[in-house]
């Protein structure tokens, strides 16, 4: 650099640095823009993918890469500073192509469910054994203490990095014999791809020229606005390809995951309803639309009057958020059994209270993704998605195209929880491919997912339970008010839901829920893990301690005794002969709850200082699929010519493991070994409908959609073999043999035979959809085949002067009804409490103050206690071989039973989430201000 | 690019860091590790800025021990100042506060200096260096001057840095023979930014207590400061809940971050006479 005589000769000189490092062993040289961070040119310029993004802003990890031998955030490292470093990147930790020793332990142990987090373990783990090759837990805690994961609760991620310590070895892996792969703790199928970083998530893989999107959205919370000279605008801002509003798409302007409620628009008309709403997208040029001052865009605003809460909303001047919907009530639910007001008056003993939970963001550390291209007069999305065949039909009636012109194409999904159930980037990525002719993708910014996309219900809910001093529940009202934004999105279902579940697992005889879901001017809510059951479960089982404490009885003794069981009908009065297992779970706590409360006793009575220990249970229930409605789940599978064993799997995996789940099903249906079946898809042009990833359907739906299948092409197979149905099935190249044990084998050379359409030379297709039947005016009936049941059991340390809560330990007990993968099981476990440990000690979002990872709060590795998971196998007639749903079951009992904790710690009851160390030291002061003794 | 400023410089030696900055016209940024920096400009609140990077002069890294104080680089790194031996040895604190910042990445790349420069009210060293009455070395165009650590915060993000100057190094008095020194904080998640904190030091039976988090910028509570010089705990706790005036937000109500402040010192008070808190 030579001497510097004004300002703009810095600048010139400084403008490209040139510079060279060393990226997993191979040497680089190249010119980076000035401001660069290191993430964005190991992926855009080396196109180093395996680097993920989750915030650009230090607080989630992802980026995470080894520098110099240290751990270092890459989006917070400019690049042109890098000259001369080393850096390692997940990429890096393969040995000759196949997993490393760390990335296999991940592998083996089920740490990577999504994957998105994984490069940023793997590498923090990594920078650690280069130098601590012995660590302890601790030392692992410390070290991965700042990478978020969403979805394991970083059980499994520490026993792994611990598996790659110097004198411990990674158990090898599970195989699965013919017929066992069910029950069988096997690698998930797609493991490889996430352990080794090359998993193509929506913001990967993109093609070359691929145009960059931005979306302009509203400032404010309700605004009227009109747009300025666009053309011009345009115009003046080289670079900038097109600009998109409402005028632009072809079709309706209008999209909605129930369809008779489809309420919300891609882009704003005149005006906008929430914070962060959609009002154009521009398209352009990467670098160009990267460096654009939003600001510019001619855009007036007029803020007008908002509604930000139910009780504002339901003001009679209130403004309406859709002037169709009165009183901006959306929807409302009713459950109704017995006579629930006169019970009430004939119990011995009732409690009340009033509940209040706020936003939560669904937080998966993949912020929305994808990019669109036109294929002649079709669109092909590839993005973050839980729901394929929704978005399509969705999509293609704003397109204007018949849904077979729309071809959706998942991405491998960094965590979904529900939220990427519903449209978010998908319109404007395909408008923008459709209007440009050029491939065209987004990539959210961590604000802007928060923003825009939906989160958990706020709750509004008081409860009365009854019962006789026997111990017998006997009578319940619960009245729940849903904030839900300001679109439907799934505020419906929230509201079906609710009533259906708010009794909890009990036997209830004398009943009444009613709900609403209520339009705000706020970020719409939707369906996030449990649908609206977290929040009523916080109520119902809070106060089930109450009632126990009331009576006298043990509080889960009360539970177990008013659990419910096989022939006694639910509030919906619905009776289910088999397969109600919430007694053995509460059954299985209960030596833990006697050893850890009598623990926690001796700890109060000694310890002196200000820590009081607390133990404290939940149950649940959750039903398996739609709430009285036609979901089903259709699966293709079949033989080719070549020999190949080939499973359309539809139901998208977003972490879950239904890719592994659904495979174990079929092959052990079908009678092969489950590493002989090849998956395809999920994809909208490959795969039949397997339904939404979503109310903790797919093992239950699909899954048994998969066991027809493979029972039917079985079935094909030995009628063409002429062998009994007992013969053993195995393919020899393209030789397929049948074997019964009584004469010879018969075989058969699929190389001879002609394909299919679908290129099969034998092959099934099977729906599974599950029976339910619809509920009457007072919410009668049997909305759903199966219920999945659990009960967990925390322990908690309270600081009573900070007001500080710390988790020790969870107890999960959860009737599943088989076990397909038990490795998979206790992921969902571990993962689901940690959000319900979020739910209850620190998460709420709010709208234009939490709308990044470090004022939003979600648990680290040092948050979270040891999990325990005890699986009850109390199998289902309906479910493959057995098995229930578990996505949202994990989460729901968490909460309460950690509020239960506290209370039991200090006799204070939270009964507005979250339990902040604030409200919890107000509490215990307003306690001792009554004169009680916390 | 997002990170969308109007420039980047790097400086070869102090000489060029400050010619960089004074050929700036007053949008220069001093960039030191960036752990604030760089994810500021995410948030687009430093758009137009030249950022000098002084990460290359050599001479504002490391810890020298100069007799009776210990003279550390502004540009040592929070994980190196961790490790330190001579910082474990004679400024306890120090190394001990490493611990509550942020996590393992963020403290492989974070420099003191940026920390105190960068003058987050919520931020752990800058309380430090008010409780050990550290003097900050600044060098300017002018030449250097010393800034004792009393003048030096002035509000949030606010320091008495003046336009074109660099803060190269952080001289700290060793700990006298007896000399106590801790810090106590309450964050809401492990690893957070504290909703109080408080770091107190006790040389020859003199306090110092410096408070973040609870205001606008670190103070000390020269109040409670002489209350325990006193001897009389509970004085001082009374005395500091009178002196801090602090903020509610989205994580803390004020009442909620004094009263933890008055926790937090009898805490701190009871570690420094050898309890177990």
């Amino acid at each position: 650099m030579t001497s510097l005589s004004s300002r703009d000769t810095a600048l010139v000189d400084a403008a490209e640095p040139r510079v060279g490092f060393t990226v997993d062993g191979k040497p680089h040289t190249l010119r980076v823009p000035p401001t660069a961070r290191l993430s964005e040119v190991l992926r855009e310029g080396l196109g180093i993918e395996g680097v993920k993004v989750g915030c650009d802003a230090g607080d989630c990890g992802a980026c995470t890469v080894i520098l110099d031998g240290e751990a270092v955030c890459a989006c917070l490292v400019p690049a042109a500073r890098c000259d001369g470093v080393e850096i390692v990147t997940v990429e890096g930790l393969a040995e000759a192509g196949r997993p490393g020793r760390l990335q296999e332990a991940f592998w083996r142990r089920g740490a990577a469910q999504c994957g998105i987090c994984t490069p940023g373990m793997l590498t923090s783990a990594e920078a650690l054994l280069r130098r601590t090759a012995s660590p302890t837990r601790a030392d692992v805690e410390e070290a991965l203490a700042g990478v978020l994961c969403r979805c394991t609760g970083y059980a499994k991620i520490v026993d792994a990095v611990l598996d790659c310590a110097a004198d411990a070895t990674t158990a090898p892996a599970v195989g699965a014999e013919v017929g066992a792969a069910v029950g069988a703790r096997i690698d998930r199928l797609d493991g490889r791809a996430k352990v080794m970083g090359t998993d193509a998530f929506g913001a990967d893989a993109w093609p070359e020229g691929t145009l960059l999107v931005r979306v302009v959205r509203s400032p404010h919370h309700h605004a009227a606005f009109a747009l300025g000279d666009l053309d011009a605008w345009r115009r003046a801002n080289p670079g900038v390809v097109a600009v998109l509003t409402a005028s632009d798409i072809p079709g309706r302007n209008i999209h909605g995951v129930i369809p008779p409620l489809a309420d919300q628009p891609v882009f704003a008309e005149r005006v906008a309803r929430f914070r962060g709403e959609a009002v154009a997208a521009i398209v352009g040029e990467r670098a160009a639309i990267r460096a654009l001052d939003l600001a510019t865009f001619p855009v007036t605003w007029s803020a007008l009057a908002a509604v930000l809460t139910p009780d504002d909303a339901r003001r009679p001047d209130a403004p309406l958020v859709h002037e169709t919907r009165a009183g901006n009530v959306l929807v409302r639910g009713l459950v109704r059994r017995g006579d629930a007001e006169a019970a009430l008056s004939d119990a011995d003993v009732v409690v009340e209270g009033a509940y209040t939970t706020g936003f939560v963001e669904h937080a998966y550390i993949e912020p929305e993704a994808g990019f669109a291209r036109r294929v002649g007069d079709r669109i092909e999305v590839f993005a973050c998605t839980q729901a394929p065949h929704m978005d399509r039909d969705d999509l293609a009636a704003i397109m204007a195209l018949p849904p077979d012109a729309v071809r959706i194409i998942p991405s491998a999904v960094g965590g979904g929880f529900g939220s990427k159930l519903d449209l978010s980037l998908q319109p404007f990525v395909a408008l923008a491919a459709w209007v440009t002719g050029r491939p065209a993708g987004v990539v959210y910014t961590r604000p802007e997912s928060m923003a825009s996309t939906t989160k958990r219900h706020p709750s509004a809910i008081t409860v009365r339970i009854g019962a006789k001093a026997d111990g017998t529940l006997h009578a319940m009202r619960f009245e729940g008010t849903f904030n839900t934004g300001a679109y439907a999105s799934w505020g419906p279902t929230v509201a079906n839901r609710v009533p259906v579940h708010a009794s909890g697992p009990y036997l209830v005889p004398h009943y009444e829920a009613r709900t609403a879901a209520i339009h705000t001017h706020t970020v719409p809510a939707g369906a996030f893990r449990g649908f609206g059951v977290p929040q009523a479960a916080v109520a119902q089982e809070t106060l089930l301690d109450e009632l126990a404490d009331a009576l006298g009885f043990d509080r889960l003794d009360f539970r177990i005794r008013n659990a419910l069981t096989n022939g006694a009908p639910t509030v919906t009065g619905q009776v289910f002969a088999q397969g109600v297992g919430i007694r053995a779970c509460f059954e299985a706590l209960v030596p833990h709850w006697r050893e850890r409360r009598a623990a926690a006793r001796a700890f109060n009575a000694t310890a002196g200082g200000p820590l009081r220990r607390g133990v404290g249970v939940a149950g649940m229930w959750y039903g398996c699929g739609n709430t009285s409605m036609s979901n089903p789940s259709t699966i293709r599978a079949g033989l080719g010519p070549d020999g190949r064993l080939v499973l359309h799997q539809g139901a998208v995996d977003i972490g879950q493991g239904s890719n592994t789940v659904v495979a174990q099903i079929f092959a052990d249906a079908l009678g092969f070994p489950v590493g002989q079946v090849a998956l395809v898809g999920a994809d909208t042009d490959l795969t039949p409908d397997a339904g939404k990833t979503s109310a903790s359907r797919q093992t239950f739906v699909t899954g048994a959609a998969a066991l027809r299948s493979g029972a039917a092409l079985r079935e094909t197979l030995l009628l063409r073999l002429n062998a009994g149905p007992d013969a053993r099935l195995s393919l020899d190249g393209t030789m397929l043999r049948a074997d019964d044990g009584r004469r010879d084998s018969a075989s058969l050379d699929l190389a001879g035979l002609e394909p299919d359409a679908h290129g099969f030379v034998f092959a099934a297709e099977e729906t599974f959809d599950p029976p339910t039947s619809p509920l009457d005016a007072n919410g009668q009936g049997e909305p759903y085949a199966a219920f999945g049941f659990g009960a967990h059991l925390a322990e908690v340390e309270v600081d009573v002067e900070l007001g500080r809560v710390r988790v020790l330990a969870l107890i999960c007990a959860h009737d599943v009804g088989r076990a397909v993968n038990p490795t998979l099981i206790e992921g969902q476990i571990e993962g689901g409490s940690a959000q319900g440990l979020g739910l209850a000690l620190m998460e709420e979002y709010i709208p234009g103050r939490t709308e990044n990872l470090h004022d939003y709060l979600i648990p680290t590795v040092g948050d979270m206690p040891r999990v325990t998971s005890i699986l009850v196998e109390e199998a289902d007639a309906h479910g493959p071989f057995g098995a229930k749903g578990i996505g949202e079951q994990v989460l729901i009992p968490t909460a309460p039973a950690i509020l239960n904790a506290i209370r039991d710690a200090t006799g204070v009851l939270i009964r507005d989430l979250p339990a902040t160390p604030g409200k919890v030291h107000a509490a215990l002061a307003a306690a001792r201000a009554a004169g009680a003794r916390p | 690019m997002k990170a969308a400023v109007g420039g980047y410089a790097r400086a070869r030696d102090l000489r060029h860091a400050l010619e960089l900055l004074s050929s700036a016209d007053g949008m220069g940024r001093v960039l030191a590790g960036g752990q604030s920096l760089v994810a500021a400009l995410n948030m687009r609140l430093t758009t137009g800025d030249i950022l000098v990077d002084i990460s290359a002069l050599a001479d504002c890294r490391g810890v020298a021990d100069d007799g009776g104080t210990l003279r550390i680089g502004a540009l040592t790194r929070h994980a190196e100042i961790g490790r330190d031996p001579l910082v474990r040895a004679h400024a306890p604190l120090l190394a001990e506060a490493v611990g509550h910042i942020a996590h393992a990445a963020i403290r492989n790349r974070g420099t003191i200096g940026g920390a105190i420069a960068h003058a987050d009210p919520a931020a752990e060293f800058p309380a430090c260096a008010l409780a050990l009455g550290a003097v900050m070395r600044v060098e300017g165009l002018d030449g250097p001057r010393d800034i004792p650590v009393e003048a030096f915060f002035r509000d949030t993000f606010e320091t008495a840095l003046a336009e074109g100057e660099i803060l190269t190094a952080i001289s700290v008095p060793k700990a006298a023979p007896g000399e106590v020194q801790v810090i106590q904080e309450v964050a809401r998640r492990s690893g957070d930014y504290a909703l109080a904190g408080l770091c107190l030091v006790r040389r020859a039976g003199r306090h110092r207590l410096a408070l973040f988090s609870t205001g606008p910028k670190p103070m000390l509570a020269t109040a409670a400061m002489a209350a325990l010089d006193g001897g009389d705990t509970e004085a001082a706790i009374s005395a500091l809940k009178a002196e801090i005036d602090p903020p509610s937000d989205t994580q803390a109500s004020g009442a909620y971050r004094r009263h933890l402040a008055g926790v937090l010192l009898r805490r701190a008070v009871a570690r420094i006479e050898g309890g177990t808190r």
